[in-house]
């Protein structure tokens, strides 16, 4: 297990009180694991891939622990954080394209993040480096060039590169796809395998809206919705036979290939997500839920009904323990 | 030498030859190090504007530091031969007391690039460090420190060195630079503020964040250099105007007392009213020295601009 997050809520404050943007969450990765997050806009993703590595002064963690290789992180200390970052866990921002100053060539920005890491070896580090470039078909001079002088995708591959450089157990990549085109998606999408697969990363959570890269690259997909996970299982679980009402709808949402959409119309989901600040009590997916009952009224708990498979939602939970009931009850007759 | 293909401009043929000599030997990171200083000094060479503007500038730096060597008289001495005109013992004739004025204004030249030199510096480490500061803090201390900046830029200057002028016996150049300075730094650390502020909020400032960074050294590394070019115009323009604003404290009588200055050098040519009786060889040197002086330093302050700013520096 090398990541567990534990209950954890962030909160923005706000001059109208905090509002919580991410609410109790808590899951697990497994060593080599790539977690997908994804939910709609404002669901509170990008704040927990931010809150694993750096709370800005707007954000606080309300409650909640996060361990990393069996030391806990202390996330809401951004001093004791410094030295972690980095080197336990990174991040891959939404803006990786644009996160190279320009005055700094980049072969001299690596070496200042080395130095400032206090790493002993850094020509050893360096001749990796230039291992890795060559690895996702980048041309070693790209560290004598400015940002600017490279394309969109040669900066983001660059900065995930530097991110991923002194091995961090954990890797957040906050939508790094979104802003490339089909086949770069594809190649980034790649790259983290790759990564992964040598051990340049021991886990990884890529946080997006689009759940087709996610089919491609993750291992298991956590949704969120309005704060909370709704569903957590693995990529083939949460494709096939996913059992939130939020999922469902959010894979039926999906163009499959194949299909004519001038024939078949592609459904959205009614509705929009409630609002953060005072959010309504029970089930946050309720009024869009077409089976929601008088139950919702409660929070359902994040359970997990199979190995593997967690759900938060009242119908899941109570037609799967009334298939357990009759099981058991089979068993004694 | 680089083949340019075809139609390619000389830009390209041009950066790979700045390139090549020095990227050769040592490791990566002495690489990019060295390269980066050789880029400054290459482009820097071949701005018309930089090169003029620092040559003059360096004349008057050499005739600052040679002149009072090669004078044939000290500043204050009276020579006895009154109002000559420029000649062969007195290279640029005398004054109504007898005063040489090619010693006055060697000597006075020395004591402006002094005061400007003691202004530009006190002032700028003063702006910048409130500056970056209430830039990168923000909160309370910003608002404070806002306040502080508000109260001195709303200070009459002039008013206050006469209200600290009549209770000191006598003023001292250093006391002159030093009081400039201090009065001048709001507008450095409100600009500076800004600026950081802006910078602060970017991408790469917050990649920095994540990657680990410790603020002084986001400072000095990410933010910095995105202002370099900014910061060299601020201590540079702050140069300039230290020495015209003590050149005219200096005219009103105001400046250090017992020395000469190209200010003093006027204020006299105005109390004997050089002007009227047309001893131009009074007046104009120190005028025209003053003027040459300042508009140099602008003119390589543009020229700057375009070596330091990657951007700009296409030609």
């Amino acid at each position: 297990m090398s990541v567990s997050v534990e209950n954890l809520s962030v909160a923005y404050r706000s001059h109208r009180g905090d509002v919580t943007a991410v609410d109790g969450v808590s899951f697990a990765l497994a060593d080599g694991e790539i977690m997908g997050l994804a939910g709609e806009s404002g669901s509170g993703k990008s704040t927990l891939g931010n809150a694993l590595i750096y709370l800005d002064p707007r954000m606080k963690a309300t409650g909640g622990t996060v361990t990393v290789d069996g030391r806990a992180l202390p996330i809401s200390d951004t001093r004791a954080m410094r030295p972690l970052r980095m080197t336990e866990v990174s991040l891959v921002p939404q803006y990786a394209m644009s996160a190279l100053t320009p005055t700094r060539k980049i072969g001299k920005l690596i070496t200042d993040l080395l130095r400032s890491h206090h790493v002993p070896d850094r020509q050893t580090v360096m001749t990796e480096l230039k291992r890795r470039l060559e690895l996702i078909g980048l041309r070693e001079d790209v560290l004598d060039k400015y940002s600017f002088e490279l394309s969109g995708g040669m900066r983001q591959r660059v900065t995930i590169i530097m991110s991923t450089l002194l091995n961090p157990s954990l890797l957040i990549a906050d939508e790094v796809t979104s802003a490339l085109d089909v086949s770069s998606q594809r190649a980034v999408g790649e790259m983290l395998l790759e990564f992964r697969d040598r051990g340049y990363i021991k886990s990884a959570i890529t946080i997006t809206h689009d759940l087709s890269i996610l089919a491609q690259i993750a291992d298991s997909i956590a949704i969120m919705y309005a704060g909370r996970l709704a569903e957590r299982a693995a990529t083939e679980t949460i494709v096939n036979e996913p059992l939130h009402p939020y999922t469902q709808a959010l894979i039926a949402s999906l163009p499959e290939v194949g299909v004519r959409h001038d024939q078949v119309t592609l459904t959205g989901i009614p509705g929009r997500p409630p609002s953060l600040v005072n959010p309504p009590a029970g089930c946050r997916f309720r009024d869009r839920c077409p089976f929601a009952f008088d139950k919702c009224t409660q929070t359902p708990p994040f359970e997990e009904i199979k190995p593997g498979h967690s759900v938060a939602c009242w119908k899941v939970s109570d037609s799967h323990a009334a298939v357990a009931g009759r099981a058991g009850q089979e068993q004694t007759v | 030498m680089s083949e340019s293909a075809g139609g390619v401009p000389d830009v390209s043929a041009v950066v790979t030859i700045a390139v090549t000599p020095v990227g050769v030997p040592g490791g990566p990171g002495s690489t990019a190090i060295g390269r980066k200083r050789s880029d400054f000094v290459y482009y820097g060479l071949r701005n018309k504007k930089l090169v003029f503007g620092l040559g003059v500038e360096l004349l008057l730096v050499l005739f600052a530091i040679i002149g009072p060597i090669i004078a044939k008289f000290s500043p204050e001495a009276f020579t006895g031969a009154q109002l000559q005109h420029p000649g062969g013992t007195y290279w640029l004739g005398t004054d109504t007391l007898g005063h040489d004025i090619f010693s006055q204004l060697a000597n006075g030249l020395r004591e402006s690039y002094l005061v400007g030199l003691l202004g530009a510096a006190s002032a700028s480490i003063v702006g910048m460090v409130l500056g970056f500061t209430a830039g990168w803090r923000g909160g309370l201390l910003d608002e404070v420190l806002q306040m502080i900046t508000n109260i001195i830029v709303m200070l009459p200057s002039l008013v206050l060195l006469v209200v600290i002028g009549s209770y000191l016996t006598s003023r001292s150049v250093l006391f002159e630079g030093v009081f400039i300075g201090l009065t001048t730094w709001p507008w450095v650390a409100r600009a500076v503020r800004a600026q950081t502020f802006s910078l602060r909020s970017r991408e790469f400032v917050e990649m920095a964040k994540l990657s680990g960074k410790r603020p002084l050294q986001i400072i000095v590394k990410d933010i910095v250099p995105n202002m370099a070019s900014y910061l060299f115009l601020v201590v540079i323009l702050l140069f300039g105007s230290s020495m015209l604003l003590a050149a005219s404290y200096d005219f009103l009588g105001l400046g250090p007392t017992g020395t000469v200055s190209l200010g003093t050098m006027m204020n006299q040519a105005q109390n004997e009213a050089a002007l009227l009786y047309h001893e131009w060889w009074w007046f104009i040197p120190p005028g025209a020295v003053l003027t040459a002086m300042v508009a140099a330093l602008l003119v390589a302050n543009v020229g700057l601009d375009e070596v330091f700013n990657p951007k700009l520096r296409e030609n």
